[in-house]
C-alpha cells in the first residue's frame, strides 16, 4: 500500500512537471524501470504486467498469492483474448505486457508468427504432452477448455435440451439462442471455426459450414456484446440456450448462483488448449518467468481446477475433483493450423455474409 | 515599434498553437490516411475500391446506416431539445428553474453506462416492462427497446441536451424588441416565429446539429450493446481492427472522417449564407407567466414526470451498484441490497485503481485543454494572421472525427518514435490516453471561450495597455476574469467527458480504466 501511494505521488509530481514544461509526451518507462534491477544476476524486477481473459476472480487470487510470495507488484488487465492479440500487436514496438495468460492456442500461434512472443521452456516441460505446447516453446498449454451447449436449467429440462451441435438447428429453438458476439471472442471463434472445419477437412470448402452457421443464425435471437450480457439474458430467460466454454458455465453455476447447466455434444466438441506465453521484449522478463512458473505449479493447477473449474494440461496433477475425472469428453479431431490460417477469413465471411442484417431490426 | 511588438506577440502565441495542432491533429490523421493507401505492400487506392465494390456491400450498408441513424438522431434530439428550450425560457411556472436544470442531467451519464442503464430499465428483462407485465398480469412484456429504435431512444436521451443548451442560450440573447416590432407590423404569432425568431436561432441549431451528428456517427456503445452489433461504420472499424485488418480499418476511418467533415463544411456554408448578427445586444429575455391555473398545473405535473423519466437511468445505476455480485441472476427483480460493492471498491486496489487512473488522466487532459484552449481562442479571435481559417478547421477536426478514429490515428502515429512524441513510443503508455482526451476536447474549450471572447470589446484591452500594463498583465488581470465563465463551462464539459468517456481508451493503453472491459 505504501508503495502504491509513493508511486501515485511520483506520477502526480511527474505530471505536474510535465504540464509546466508544456510537454505532453514523456516517458513512463523511467517510472516503471527505476526500481527494476534489470538483468542483474537474475534478480527479479519489482513489477509485472499480465494480460489475461481469465476474469477478476482468478486474477486477483493469483495476484495476491504471487505478491505474498515474491513481493512483486502484479498489474493485470482483463480483456477478451482476441483483444489481447490486437493490443499486443499495436504495442509491438513498445510492449507493455510481460505475460499473456490465457487464450486459445490459435491466438498464440498467430502472435508467434507476428513475432510477438518470446520462447521460454518451463521447468515442468517433461509433464506436458506434445499437443499442449508449441514445438519451439513460444507458448505452453495451461488448461483444456471443452466447448459445450449451455442452457438455462429453469427454462429447460435435461431431456429436452439439444444433445448435439446439429440439434441446435431445429426450428423449435428459433429465438431461444443467445450468442456472444463472436468476433472479439476466442471461445466463439473456436466454436464457429470448428463448425466450418467439420466439413472443411474433407471437402476443403467452407461452404457447408457457412450453411450450417446460416441456419444457426436463423435460430439466434441476439448477439450479445460481451459475455456478462449473454449470461444475463440466458439467466433471465430472454433465451434459453447458448454455446460457451465449459469451465465458465460450471463456475457461474457453482460460484455465482446462475441457473446454468451444460451438455457435451455427442459427436465431439473442440477442446481448446488455453496457453500462457511471455511477450517478446517484455520489460520485466525475470519476474515474468517467475509468474509463468507460479501459475503452473501442480498446486496452482489444482486450485484452478477446484475453485475455477479449469482442466489442467499437466499430466502430474493429483487429486483432481470428480467432475473432471468423471466427465467424458469426446474431443473433436482438429488441425489447429487450419484454424489459425483460415480463422480470420471465415470470421470475416461470417460477419459480412452470414450475420443477418435484419436480426437486430426486428422488434 | 508597437506594431512590431504586436506582430511578434502574435507569432509567439500562434507558434505553440499551430505546433500542437499539427503534431497531434494533422499528423496523426495523415498517418491514418497513408495507412489506408497501403495494399499488399503497395501504395494504391485499392482499399477504397474494395470498400465500394465489395461483393457483400456490408461497408456500404454500414456507411448508409451510420448516416441515416445520425440524421434521425439530429432530428429527434432537435424535436425534444428545441421545444424544451422554448418552454423553459419563455414561460414561467412553479418549479421552472428546477426543471430547467434537471433537463441537463443526461449529459453527466457516460455513454456506455447510459446504455447499460437503458438495458436494465427497458430491455426485454428490464425493470419497467416486467413491472408492467406483473402489475397487469400480462403474458409477455408489453414493450422492450432494441434495434434501431433503441439506438435512437438512447441517442435522443443523451443528445437532446446539446440542442437544449445551445438554443436556450440563443433565445436569451434575442432582442425582444425585434419580435415586438414584428407584432406591431401586424404579423401573427406563427409568422413571427418562422420569420423572426427561428432565423435568429439558426446558428445555435446549426451548432447543435453538428455536435449531435458527429457524436452519433461515432456512437459505439448503443449499436453494439443495445442492437446486437447493428452494422454501423464505427463498429466496422472496431471489428476490422480486431480481426487484424489494419489497412481496412484505416480506410473505414478515413471514409467516416470524410462524411463528418463534409457535414461540418456543409453546416458552415449553410450558416454563412446569411448574417445572423443582431445590431443591438440582447436585453435579457422576458418570460411570460402561465396564468391559466389548469395549464399551470398541467405543466408542473408534466415537468415532474419528465424529471422522473430523466433521472431513472441515474437511479438504475445507483440501484445496480447496491446489488452484490451473484444475487441478481435469474430473478426478475433484485432482492438483496447492501453496500458490499462500495466496500470492495475502497478495499481492493484493483477495483480502485481504474477509478484513480481515469480521474488522474482526466485532470491532466483537462488542464492541458484549459491552457491550450484559452491561448488558441485568444489568437483566433483577437489576433490577425494569415491562414486563420485553416487553424480554425484544424481546431474543429477532432469533433468531426469519431473517438474510434482518433484512437486509430494515435496508434498509427505514435507506435513508433516520432519528433512529436519526443522520440518516445506513446502507444501503450500512460500518456496516450490523456493525449487522446486532450485532442478530443480541444474544440469544446476553444468554442466556448470563443463565444465569450467575441463579445469582449477590444477597447477594454487597449485601455489597459494604454495605462501601461504589459500584455501578460492585461491578459491575467483584465481579459481572463471576464472570459472566465465561458472558459469554465467548456473546461467542465471537457472534464466530464474525459471522466465518462470510455471509447478512446479501449484502443491504446493497458492502464485499465473502463467499468466493463470486454472479455471473451
Amino acid at each position: 500500500m505504501k508503495n502504491r501511494k509513493k508511486s501515485l505521488v511520483s506520477v502526480l509530481t511527474l505530471s505536474a512537471a510535465l504540464l509546466i514544461s508544456g510537454c505532453n509526451g514523456t516517458d513512463t518507462k523511467t517510472n516503471s524501470d527505476t526500481g527494476g534491477a534489470k538483468g542483474e544476476k537474475g534478480e527479479l524486477e519489482d513489477k509485472i504486467v499480465v494480460y489475461s481473459p481469465h476474469g477478476k476472480d482468478i486474477l486477483s487470487k493469483f495476484e495476491k498469492q504471487f505478491e505474498d510470495k515474491y513481493g512483486i507488484d502484479v498489474e493485470w488487465l482483463d480483456m477478451g483474448s482476441q483483444e489481447i492479440l490486437d493490443r499486443v500487436r499495436s504495442e509491438k514496438s513498445n510492449p507493455q505486457a510481460d505475460v499473456w495468460w490465457g487464450a486459445p492456442s490459435t491466438n498464440f500461434n498467430q502472435a508467434k508468427d507476428d513475432g510477438l512472443l518470446a520462447a521460454y521452456k518451463p521447468s515442468y516441460s517433461d509433464n506436458l504432452d506434445e499437443g499442449f505446447r508449441d514445438p519451439e516453446w513460444y507458448w505452453t498449454g495451461t488448461s483444456q477448455t471443452p466447448e459445450v451447449i449451455m442452457y438455462n436449467s429453469k427454462e429447460l429440462s435435461k431431456d429436452e435440451v439439444p444433445k448435439d451441435w446439429d440439434e441446435l438447428l431445429d426450428p423449435k429453438w428459433k429465438d431461444e439462442i443467445i450468442i456472444r458476439y463472436p468476433l472479439a471472442s476466442g471461445t466463439m471463434r473456436t466454436i464457429f471455426s470448428a463448425m466450418i472445419y467439420r466439413t472443411y477437412k474433407d471437402t476443403n470448402d467452407p461452404k457447408e459450414g457457412y450453411d450450417w452457421l446460416k441456419k444457426l443464425d436463423q435460430n439466434t435471437k441476439e448477439y450479445s456484446a460481451n459475455p456478462e450480457m449473454m449470461y444475463n439474458k440466458v439467466a433471465k430467460g430472454e433465451g434459453s440456450l447458448s454455446v460457451w466454454a465449459m469451465p465458465d458455465v460450471v463456475m457461474l453455476k457453482e460460484n455465482k448462483n446462475y441457473p446454468f447447466e451444460f451438455v457435451i455434444p455427442k459427436s465431439g466438441t473442440p477442446v481448446l488448449t488455453e496457453g500462457i506465453a511471455i511477450v517478446e521484449g517484455a520489460k520485466h522478463p525475470k519476474a515474468a518467468e517467475a509468474f509463468y512458473e507460479f501459475v503452473n505449479t501442480p498446486e496452482a493447477a489444482k486450485t484452478l481446477a477446484e475453485e475455477f473449474y479449469r482442466i489442467p494440461t499437466r499430466s502430474d496433477v493429483k487429486g483432481l475433483p470428480e467432475w473432471i475425472t468423471e466427465t467424458e469428453i469426446k474431443a473433436m479431431d482438429i488441425d489447429w493450423n487450419a484454424f489459425e490460417e483460415k480463422g480470420d477469413e471465415w470470421m470475416k465471411y461470417w460477419d459480412e455474409n452470414i450475420k443477418s442484417g435484419d436480426k437486430e431490426i426486428k422488434e | 515599434m508597437i506594431k512590431n511588438r504586436d506582430t511578434r506577440l502574435t507569432v509567439w502565441l500562434l507558434l505553440p498553437v499551430a505546433l500542437v495542432l499539427v503534431a497531434y491533429v494533422l499528423y496523426p490523421s495523415l498517418r491514418t490516411f497513408i495507412e489506408s493507401l497501403q495494399k499488399d505492400g503497395m501504395i494504391s487506392l485499392g482499399n477504397y475500391q474494395d470498400f465500394f465494390v465489395q461483393e457483400s456491400k456490408t461497408n456500404l450498408e454500414a456507411l448508409w446506416n451510420s448516416v441515416y441513424i445520425s440524421l434521425l438522431s439530429v432530428l429527434v434530439s432537435a424535436l425534444i431539445g428545441i421545444p424544451l428550450a422554448f418552454i423553459f425560457n419563455r414561460y414561467d411556472f412553479p418549479g421552472r428553474s428546477f426543471f430547467s436544470s434537471a433537463a441537463i442531467l443526461p449529459i453527466v451519464l457516460p455513454s456506455l453506462v447510459g446504455v447499460m442503464a437503458f438495458m436494465f430499465l427497458y430491455g426485454e428483462s428490464g425493470l419497467v416492462p416486467n413491472a408492467i407485465k406483473d402489475l397487469f398480469g400480462l403474458d409477455k412484456v408489453p414493450f422492450k427497446i432494441g434495434g434501431v429504435s433503441g439506438i435512437l431512444i438512447v441517442h435522443a436521451y443523451t443528445m437532446y441536451v446539446y440542442f437544449y443548451m445551445t438554443v436556450s442560450a440563443a433565445i436569451n440573447k434575442i432582442d425582444p424588441s425585434l419580435e415586438e416590432a414584428a407584432y406591431n407590423l401586424g404579423a401573427n404569432k406563427f409568422k413571427v416565429f418562422w420569420k423572426v425568431t427561428f432565423p435568429l436561432l439558426t446558428p445555435a441549431i446549426v451548432a447543435a446539429s453538428l455536435l449531435v451528428f458527429m457524436i452519433s456517427m461515432a456512437s459505439f456503445s448503443a449499436p453494439f450493446f443495445l442492437a446486437g452489433g447493428y452494422r454501423v461504420l464505427s463498429l466496422q472499424i472496431y471489428f476490422s481492427k480486431i480481426n487484424g485488418d489494419m489497412e481496412i480499418a484505416a480506410t473505414q476511418s478515413v471514409i467516416l472522417s470524410i462524411v463528418s467533415i463534409s457535414f461540418l463544411l456543409f453546416m458552415r456554408w449553410y450558416q454563412n449564407r446569411k448574417d445572423y448578427r443582431m445590431a443591438s445586444k440582447g436585453i435579457g429575455a422576458h418570460r411570460s407567466e402561465v396564468k391559466n391555473p389548469f395549464m399551470k398545473w398541467v405543466m408542473v405535473v408534466t415537468g415532474i414526470i419528465g424529471v422522473i423519466i430523466l433521472l431513472l437511468p441515474h437511479f438504475t445505476i445507483l440501484l445496480l451498484s447496491l446489488v452484490p455480485d451473484g444475487t441478481w441472476t435469474f430473478q426478475t427483480y433484485p432482492t438483496v441490497f447492501n453496500v458490499e460493492n462500495y466496500r470492495l471498491l475502497f478495499e481492493d486496489p484493483n477495483i480502485f485503481k481504474p477509478l484513480r487512473n481515469s480521474l488522474l488522466m482526466a485532470v491532466i487532459a483537462t488542464l492541458a485543454n484549459l491552457v491550450f484552449g484559452v491561448i488558441a481562442s485568444y489568437v483566433l479571435v483577437k489576433r490577425k494572421f494569415v491562414g486563420k481559417s485553416l487553424v480554425d478547421i484544424l481546431v474543429m477536426i477532432p469533433w468531426a472525427l469519431p473517438a474510434t478514429v482518433i484512437g486509430m490515428n494515435l496508434i498509427f502515429a505514435f507506435n513508433e518514435p516520432s519528433v512529436f512524441s519526443f522520440g518516445q513510443i506513446l502507444v501503450g503508455t500512460f500518456w496516450i490516453l490523456p493525449l487522446a482526451y486532450f485532442i478530443r476536447h480541444i474544440p469544446l474549450v476553444v468554442r466556448s471561450t470563443n463565444a465569450v471572447l467575441e463579445q469582449l470589446d477590444d477597447s477594454i484591452e487597449e485601455a489597459a495597455r494604454n495605462l501601461g500594463a504589459k500584455w501578460f498583465y492585461t491578459f491575467r488581470r483584465v481579459i481572463f476574469p471576464i472570459i472566465m465563465p465561458g472558459v469554465l463551462s467548456g473546461t467542465l464539459l471537457a472534464f466530464i467527458e474525459s471522466v465518462g468517456n470510455s471509447r478512446p481508451r479501449s484502443c491504446c493503453t493497458r492502464f485499465q480504466t473502463g467499468p466493463y472491459p470486454l472479455k471473451s
